[in-house]
């Protein structure tokens, strides 16, 4: 685990800092011009003028002693940074995950049960749309649509900040109806592997044993799917989809980018593309422990549906 | 299955019988005779249609139809249509190399850490799991920046972070087939680790390879798309992706200058899932009783 | 004739009377503005920090001495009167007297003086504020500037967000203003809002400033900058309401389909000072195009009107020179380059460079500043084709592999767009100047252009107090500059300002919305 963060770290701030220009460059490109005393004085203040085994040096100690630094391009901890932007991206990975696996799960279950159908058929290319449309072209077209010419979506941001309401109810609302559009964007590219996934394994268990002994014994089918075939076909499922968290992120950076919504991944691109190294590596350290949190609970999950699994 | 014990010998499928399953599949056949349509026009299309794509042809944004250009003209004018068919070659060919470099890279690390086991697998499967949890798109940015938007660095980069779980499978296909029968004999016979490897194992443990890679390039036609949106892409080589990223300012008013290259690669990706599915149940052994 | 008569003067009448009737109609107090930009600012302080983004909060949450009026007139701000005096080397503000900061703490003359030194060391256009020798406080509501020769770019450097004046009990702490903690947060400013959120990437959030100097100002309650880079996503929140108001936009294709919205109002006017030119850049010191003649052959080879009707859809307008359009400097007799592939033909035959077989004579690469100006590169291609060059697109990752490439001067040409910041010493001499090639700097001299005669010519042109000599010496100048061709000028870039009809008295000067919107105000 330290091995691997102590890697993500090496090698990404090698590649940032081999990459042509750097965060005086970007900084001069927001002042619109800078002098060379200037753009040297900024070198000099983040360190940059160092040789490149000092600055990485510098920056792995830091980081050992739990000290992300500061971001060169909005001069604030890097810490408080990521923690404003990450509950949106929490919120919107989670949600989109949570969906699509529900979708996911419900369109295999349908699909299992006449697996060479018409209507398994139609499920298949249904949860494939998503897979094969590219995730900003679905969300820029659900944006035309449903907020332009159907405005009942908010067409960006996570929150109306003109809402003065102290509710609770009405600011849970409100973040849902922000949340809808990106959401379902998100969700759509992982509905056919859900769907799929769960179609092969729900085939494969109605396929086994207890499960004719199940039907044997006169349950009704509701009860022989519900209760015995999809509780035993869900961890192939499960497994996948923690770890799919990488994608769901990678995507989660384009969705974010259309729906303008306040998350990390769009501060991830910013970063990169402003050089502003601390604050990506920032990013990549964070999301590496929230992958390994987020297999940590794949497999409590996979154990709580199957007791048999050892951690 | 577990009472076939007799029958753990070579699970490759006769030729003649995975062609059977394979083109009784209706909707594999589909995928394959579209992505074959696709194939011929991005290749074989110019000469037909010689319009080329980075000439200013008529004025720009006139829509589809009007004028006799098809699919209509971008912002500087150009045949949208000749964009598609020219961006046919660039992509297919940016989702094979990619898928390629992939598979390359997967099956190198999957193979030596299943076969060798012990610290091998230990540090390969490190390595690959420090690819699993990066996000590879952000990665892939790192990596373009580094090396410029070109290209050969765009599809060097998506083949560089999209290995892990052609990895991943060829790893536990390798665990699963080592052990068995007849590698144990020809292990016994002499065969050096190489010969074992590439030889007596890959070739057995091809199948789930095929099948991941087959959607590999689908992914990498998505994700060059998804570079080309965040304005990563070469502008001297026309491909799907570049010409919705540099019509993307424009999609609210000449929302077909997208429309078209996301519609082409929508099929395309749909005809390679469906090959995909199509391949997956002719080659699995395990399916053949179905 | 008589019904076309009687039309124009109907129409008269009634512009005669709309204007008369924004003029006496009360603007209303309160409401919220929502506004959209299109980039997260670096920070909120524009002493330390210029550029259009922190330009527009910044021009709220700080005032200057003064501001300037639609036609270019300065007018008392923070400085209720100015006299200028000894041939233009001393310069006397009077302050307001009962200014004060969002803190309460009265506004002084030594905070000025604070402000004007910070702003000297720290910010990036040192030309604005070189000539200041020093700064006199006779009394708390004085500031004499002393100069070293005259600096007639000094008015407009004392306006807009370029001197903004922050306070010293806050800022002259100790600590780099560069990257003071409350550049970001609890920001003590003196403009006519205050700071209540910024939340980088999300919002900015201003909230009225009831102890402004100006009284009864600002009429808006509060103002909400949400940050949206997205284009399309920003024209959608306008056309649906989300929005009112959006400065800056430049994607021709949305200015065009905003036009069509009754709801919205459309408007090219008061970007004269921030002065946005589109240029194809050359490199004059190494390659092909170090010679003239290419550099000529090339301007006749690429036709503006092109780009001006189809790239730029018609919104956008001719700029011949280094100096805006809008500015009164601007010299529109001079030679246009008007499209000529024979006459380019000629040139580069005359000048020795023989086609090939295979009908191109050499190759030259181009690059673009940003991705908006990847269609006149696409074009570039298309259009020295004809003349027998082979162009190559070459695309940067993103802007600082760009602003090494260029400022490396590894380039053949290179399409950028580049501000004139107010005065021509501000934002035009820094891209001719001999003396301003500097490896590495971007919008430097980076074209390595250099001529004596246009030194000595700019050097004349940064003290001249007269008006009409000056004007007379920044013509010759442009003349000279599009002989020797260091950059060909194409265009303006096409900045709108889009409102909704419900908001009053938008920013129409000629700093947009780097100038405070003490006067907006929403309509019932």
């Amino acid at each position: 685990m330290l091995l691997v963060l102590l890697v993500v770290v090496v090698l990404n701030f090698l590649m940032l800092h081999l990459a042509p220009g750097d965060i005086a460059d970007t900084i001069a490109q927001t002042m619109g011009g800078a002098d060379e005393q200037d753009m040297a004085e900024l070198r000099k203040q983040y360190g940059l003028d160092q040789p490149f085994f000092i600055q990485l040096f510098n920056y792995v100690v830091r980081v050992a002693l739990l000290d992300f630094g500061h971001s060169h391009f909005y001069n604030l901890p890097v810490f408080d940074l990521i923690m404003e932007r990450f509950p949106a991206t929490l919120l919107l990975v989670f949600s989109a995950q949570i969906l699509s696996l529900f979708v996911g799960i419900l369109l295999g279950v349908y699909a299992a049960q006449n697996p060479n159908g018409l209507s398994s058929l139609f499920v298949n290319m249904f949860s494939l749309f998503g897979y094969a449309a590219p995730v900003f072209w679905t969300g820029i077209l659900l944006l035309i649509a449903f907020s332009l010419h159907i405005p009942i979506f908010p067409v960006s941001g996570m929150r109306d900040i003109t809402i003065e309401s102290g509710n609770f109810f009405v600011h849970f609302f409100d973040v849902l109806r922000h949340l809808f559009l990106p959401m379902i964007t998100l969700a759509s590219i992982f509905f056919a592997y859900y769907s799929r996934l769960c179609r092969a394994s729900m085939l494969e268990v109605l396929g086994a044993d207890f499960v004719r002994t199940a039907k044997a014994k006169g349950l009704s089918k509701k009860d022989v799917l519900l209760k015995h075939a999809l509780k035993n076909s869900l961890s192939p499922v499960i497994t996948f989809a923690g770890l799919s968290f990488s994608a769901v992120v990678s995507g989660a950076i384009l969705v974010e980018t259309v729906y303008s919504w306040p998350g990390l991944g769009t501060l991830a691109f910013n970063s990169i593309i402003s050089r502003d190294t601390p604050v990506l590596l920032g990013i990549l350290i964070f999301s590496t422990l929230m992958v390994t949190v987020g297999n940590l609970l794949t497999d409590l999950t996979l154990k709580a549906l199957d007791p048999r699994i050892k951690i | 299955m577990l009472e076939n014990e007799e029958i753990e010998e070579p699970t490759i499928k006769p030729v003649k019988e995975i062609f059977q399953t394979f083109f009784k599949s209706y909707s594999a056949v589909t995928g394959l005779i579209i992505l074959i349509g696709i194939a011929v026009m991005g290749f074989i299309g110019p000469i037909f249609y010689p319009t080329d794509p980075f000439d200013m042809v008529w004025m720009p944004f006139s829509p589809p139809g009007a004028d006799g250009f098809l699919l209509g003209t971008d912002y500087l004018g150009r045949d949208i249509l000749s964009q598609i068919i020219n961006g046919a070659r660039v992509s297919i060919a940016i989702g094979f190399s990619a898928a390629l470099v992939s598979c390359f890279i997967g099956v190198g690390i999957g193979s030596f850490a299943g076969f060798y086991g012990g610290w091998v697998e230990e540090t390969l499967m490190r390595i690959t799991e420090f690819f699993q949890v990066l996000p590879t798109l952000l990665f892939a940015m790192v990596i373009v920046a580094l090396f410029g938007s070109s290209v050969l660095s765009i599809t060097l980069a998506i083949g560089a972070v999209s290995w892990a779980s052609v990895a991943r499978i060829t790893r536990s296909e390798f665990l699963r087939i080592k052990e068995l029968d007849f590698v144990l004999a020809s292990r016994s016979s002499g065969s050096n680790n190489m010969a074992l490897i590439f030889k007596v194992i890959l070739p057995n443990a091809a199948a789930p390879i095929i099948v991941q890679s087959a959607l590999l390039v689908g992914a990498a036609i998505t994700f060059e798309a998804g570079l080309a949106f965040l304005g990563l892409s070469d502008p001297n080589v026309i491909s799907w992706g570049q010409v919705i990223g540099s019509n993307r300012v424009y999609i609210l008013d000449a929302t077909y200058t997208v429309t078209f290259p996301g519609v082409a690669i929508f099929i395309t990706v749909l005809a390679i899932s469906l090959v995909g599915d199509g391949l997956n149940d002719a080659l699995n052994p395990k399916l053949r009783s179905r | 004739m008589n019904k076309h008569f009687l039309k124009t003067l109907l129409l008269t009448a009634t512009l005669i009377f709309t204007s008369l009737g924004v003029c006496f109609a009360e603007p209303k107090k309160g409401g919220t503005l929502i506004a959209a930009v299109g980039n997260s600012p670096r920070h909120l302080n524009p002493a330390v920090q210029s550029g259009i983004v922190t330009g527009f909060p910044g021009a709220q949450l700080f005032a200057t001495p003064i501001r300037y009026d639609n036609n270019w007139e300065p007018q008392p701000y923070l400085a209720e009167s100015w006299e200028i005096s000894d041939g233009g080397k001393t310069v006397r503000l009077n302050l307001v007297k009962d200014a004060v900061f969002h803190d309460g703490v009265p506004i002084k003359s030594s905070d000025v003086k604070f402000s004007l030194e910070t702003i000297k060391k720290n910010h990036p256009f040192k030309t604005m504020f070189a000539p200041v020798v020093s700064v006199e406080t006779p009394d708390e509501h004085t500031a004499i500037l002393k100069l070293s020769s005259p600096h007639p770019a000094l008015m407009l450097a004392m306006s807009s967000q370029l001197m903004a004046i922050i306070p010293e009990h806050v800022y002259g702490d100790g600590q780099d203003p560069k990257t003071h903690p409350q550049n970001s947060e609890n920001v003590v400013g003196s403009g006519p809002f205050k700071l209540v959120e910024f939340k980088s990437g999300e919002h900015i959030i201003l909230e009225r400033f009831d102890d402004f100097f100006i009284d009864g100002r600002p009429y808006l309650d509060k103002m909400v900058l949400k940050i949206i880079k997205d284009p399309a996503t920003r024209t959608i929140g306008l056309e649906n309401g989300e929005i009112d108001f959006y400065a800056f936009e430049n994607v021709a294709r949305n200015i065009v389909r905003l036009k069509k919205n009754d709801n919205l109002t459309v408007t090219p006017d008061g970007y004269a000072a921030i002065g946005p030119i589109d240029w194809l850049a050359f490199n004059t010191k190494t390659g092909k195009t170090a010679d003239v003649n290419v550099r000529r052959a090339i301007a006749y080879a690429i036709d503006r009107n092109f780009i001006l009707k189809a790239i730029m859809l018609g919104v956008a307008d001719e700029a011949r020179t280094g100096i805006h359009p809008g500015s009164p400097f601007y010299e529109p007799n001079v030679e246009p380059y008007n499209l000529d592939i024979d006459k380019a033909n000629k040139i580069l035959d005359d000048a020795g460079y023989k086609k090939g077989s295979d009908g191109m004579r050499f190759g030259l690469t181009v690059d673009f500043g940003w991705p908006g100006l990847k269609p006149n590169a696409e074009y570039t291609k298309a259009a020295l084709k004809k003349i027998g060059i082979d162009v190559t697109v070459r695309a940067s990752a993103d802007f600082p592999t760009w602003a090494k490439t260029v400022s490396n001067h590894n380039f053949d040409l290179t399409w950028d767009t580049v501000f004139n910041w107010g005065d021509p010493v501000i934002g035009v001499h820094r891209t001719y100047q001999t003396s301003n090639i500097k490896k590495g700097v971007i919008w430097s001299n980076t074209q390595q252009y250099s001529n004596p005669k246009v030194d000595a010519i700019m050097e004349k042109a940064g003290v001249e107090n007269d008006m009409d000599k000056r004007k007379a010496l920044y013509s010759e100048l442009q003349k000279m500059l599009a002989n020797d061709l260091p950059v060909y000028w194409t265009n303006t870039l096409p900045y709108h300002t889009i409102y909704s009809k419900k908001v009053g008295n938008p920013p129409m000067g000629i700093w947009a919305t780097s100038s405070p919107m003490d006067m907006t105000y929403i309509k019932d």
